[in-house]
């Protein structure tokens, strides 16, 4: 708890510090990512069912966002909870579907990632969603509709929601579902055994994990102020959604947000010291990656412990 | 670990210190930063290349003819930032534009980066001059610092069916029946559901409307689709590598349309796709930007860009004519600010000659050229020949196709 509270005071600080607007510009997108990658981590991470298409809740809760802004006229704070609780209730229709069924694994993987895509495709036909040409929201600064002129407010905003997050995240670590989850994690049949409704446990998870990547897609929205197909449903979001937690450590309160801050660091630092070179950063981004899961225990805590020794 | 990050960052500090000496050093020469805003790495990188060496080649002919005037003969100094293929991307260079404190921003190249970016540059009210990125959405949002000198996607279609329909009248009406293969993503779907509503208008019956995804492997199924319906025309709407992979599997199973009509097309008017496969490239019709064959400028710069071993692509153009456009406005402004900057964009009239595209006398109303407008082009024998609009036209078209 103490870390999460000296997260929020860090985030709660750079603003008022830093006026460098690349620099906050940086650390927005990071907290969005961060956020969507929580959300992964509740289902991949703790329960152990690896999600490939996060993209399809990611996508609902900014397309959502979206459209109950520009084509229905809605206050931006309303479209943004609406496209959280829409998302989650995807989720919940997605882990249905699959867990009824019995889908583990890869099975499971493929699936979300078939529903993401269908999504995109849907999305992308649509008239309510712009179809091809995309969904712009009208810039208007005003927090009234939750735009801010200043990048550091935004930069308030997702930190709270991230720090939210790990609050949550904590929160279910220590509870009962949280216990029963890792038991899934661990062993299925063996939790089954012990009195563990599987089901209901998986069900309640992907629900609070499609929330919160929902949540991060809501909050793109708002910052980028549009929105296509490739963009909101895209597999790029799937795979940052999953790759700063295994990174970062899954099953971690902190993981996303470390594997988050450090993939997207480390990029950076590789641009401004060798800009020059289209790519470079991708490269540096790879590499990371490749050591991460070369050298096992695959995640930077991992790292941290066998170095300590 | 902590240590380790600090180090990291100290080391990026002290790096962008040692790269920035030299420019303190310069700044006593009068210079002005314009930014070159391209995806270079990513999906889009090949047209992010060329349209960076089209704003570079722009800068050097401004340089080497002694800068802008009007401020003392300053020189051009470029701030390139890669936008990766994506809007995120996009914004975070124009905020490290920004920091750098250009004056303009020119590029973008995709409508999701065009859109991102120029909406990222107005809270600092920089102006940012659209390359290519034709959604009609860039310039409808009363953003005052955008403008966009080439067409939209409006202009552009409408100009496409205009033309398809005098083409065809022309040559006695050859073709009734069309199948349309499109792209299943972001222009590709948007377009097919267009044609569908008005090519029945304009007295053309859709037979089928084929959707492939991108990337796609094969062409085969919906080469053979093809053949089956026998249409008149064919009209693709597809990135490059999927339009090049359908004509050459359209030759090898010998499907010959009365004419391959395209629309904002990833290869028709690409030279690369013609030296690579001149048969298949053969007769192909686009509607597309296009430079203009009149103005003497336009074959110096073609050959410059060939003569470093690159293709001859619409991007260069139309960068280096954007380019241009800064530069002009520049002179015109008279002082380095931004507010004046964008005033003399908006003030731009036809006494704007720099540019190489076949527009008429240029004047921008909420950021939009008026006079800009696509051409259409067909290959012929080799090369890319402009066919409409009739008056400044170097080739005749050849259609219907027969043999």
């Amino acid at each position: 708890m103490r870390a999460i509270l000296a997260f929020a005071a860090v985030v709660a600080v750079v603003p008022l510090l830093v006026s460098s607007n690349v620099a906050l510009n940086f650390l927005v997108f990071t907290m969005i990512i961060a956020l969507a990658a929580q959300g992964w981590n509740l289902l991949g991470g703790y329960g152990g069912q690896y999600s490939f298409g996060h993209a399809a809740f990611f996508g609902t809760g900014a397309y959502l966002t979206a459209i109950l802004q520009v084509r229905f006229g809605l206050n931006s704070y309303p479209a943004f909870a609406a496209g959280i609780a829409l998302a989650a209730l995807v989720g919940l229709a997605i882990g249905s579907l699959a867990f009824r069924s019995g889908l583990k694994g890869s099975y499971f993987a493929l699936v979300t990632l078939a529903f993401a895509e269908v999504f995109r495709v849907l999305a992308n036909a649509a008239q309510v969603t712009g179809g091809a040409a995309g969904i712009l929201i009208r810039l208007q600064q005003d927090p009234a509709n939750f735009q801010f002129a200043e990048r550091g407010t935004f930069l308030w905003v997702a930190g709270t929601m991230v720090t939210l997050a790990l609050m949550a995240t904590l929160a279910l670590e220590r509870s009962r579902l949280g216990a029963q989850l890792v038991a899934v994690r661990e062993n299925e049949a063996a939790a089954q055994a012990l009195g563990v409704d599987v089901l209901a446990v998986k069900l309640r998870t992907i629900t609070l994990s499609a929330a919160m990547t929902g949540a991060a897609g809501g909050l793109y929205a708002q910052y980028f102020l549009y929105l296509d197909a490739n963009i909101a449903y895209g597999t790029w979001i799937s795979v940052e959604a999953l790759l700063a937690p295994i990174v970062g450590g899954a099953g971690t309160v902190f993981g996303p947000v470390l594997g988050a801050v450090l993939l997207h660091a480390i990029a950076e630092a590789t641009r401004m010291i060798a800009g020059r070179i289209p790519g470079i950063d991708l490269v540096a981004f790879g590499i990371v990656l490749i050591l991460v899961v070369r050298f096992p225990p695959r995640d930077i805590p991992g790292l941290l412990r066998r170095w300590r020794r | 670990m902590t240590g380790f990050r600090m180090g990291r960052r100290g080391l990026a500090l002290a790096s962008a210190g040692v790269l920035a000496a030299p420019g303190l050093a310069r700044a006593q020469a009068p210079v002005v930063k314009l930014g070159i805003l391209q995806p270079v790495t990513g999906a889009l990188s090949q047209d992010g290349e060329y349209g960076r060496l089209g704003a570079e080649l722009a800068i050097n002919e401004i340089n080497a003819g002694g800068g802008i005037r009007a401020l003392g003969g300053a020189r051009i100094e470029t701030v390139f930032g890669d936008a990766r293929s994506n809007p995120e991307g996009g914004v975070a260079e124009v905020e490290k534009m920004q920091a750098e404190g250009v004056l303009a921003v020119v590029g973008g190249f995709a409508s999701p980066i065009c859109l991102a970016a120029s909406q990222a540059a107005s809270r600092y009210e920089l102006p940012y001059v659209v390359d290519v990125g034709v959604s009609d959405q860039i310039v409808s949002r009363g953003l005052t610092n955008t403008f966009r000198f080439g067409p939209g996607f409006g202009v552009v279609t409408q100009t496409a069916l205009d033309n398809l329909v005098a083409l065809n009248d022309a040559a006695g009406k050859p073709s009734r029946t069309v199948v349309i293969v499109h792209e299943d993503g972001l222009f590709g779907s948007g377009m097919a559901r267009l044609l569908n509503a008005e090519l029945p208008k304009r007295g053309f019956e859709v037979l089928e409307t084929l959707a492939h995804p991108t990337p796609a492997r094969d062409m085969n199924n919906v080469a053979l689709r093809i053949r089956a319906l026998r249409p008149d025309l064919v009209i693709p709407s597809s990135y490059y590598a999927e339009f090049v992979l359908l004509s050459r599997t359209m030759q090898q199973q010998r499907i010959r349309p009365k004419g391959v009509y395209c629309i904002l097309n990833g290869a028709a008017s690409n030279y690369r796709f013609v030296r690579e496969f001149p048969d298949a490239a053969n007769l192909v019709m686009d509607c597309n930007h296009w430079p203009d064959p009149r103005k003497p400028k336009t074959a110096e710069l073609r050959r410059a860009v060939e003569a470093q071993n690159r293709f001859w692509l619409y991007n260069v153009p139309l960068n280096y004519s954007a380019m241009m456009l800064v530069a002009d406005a520049l002179e015109r402004a008279g002082r380095a600010d931004r507010a004046a900057l964008t005033t003399a964009l908006a003030a731009t009239d036809g006494a704007f000659t720099k540019h190489i595209m076949p527009y008429g006398p240029t004047r921008f109303v909420n950021g939009q050229n008026q006079a800009g407008a696509p051409v259409n082009t067909q290959v012929q024998g080799g090369d890319i020949k402009v066919i409409f609009p009739r008056d400044f036209a170097d080739a005749q078209p050849v259609y219907p196709v027969t043999g």
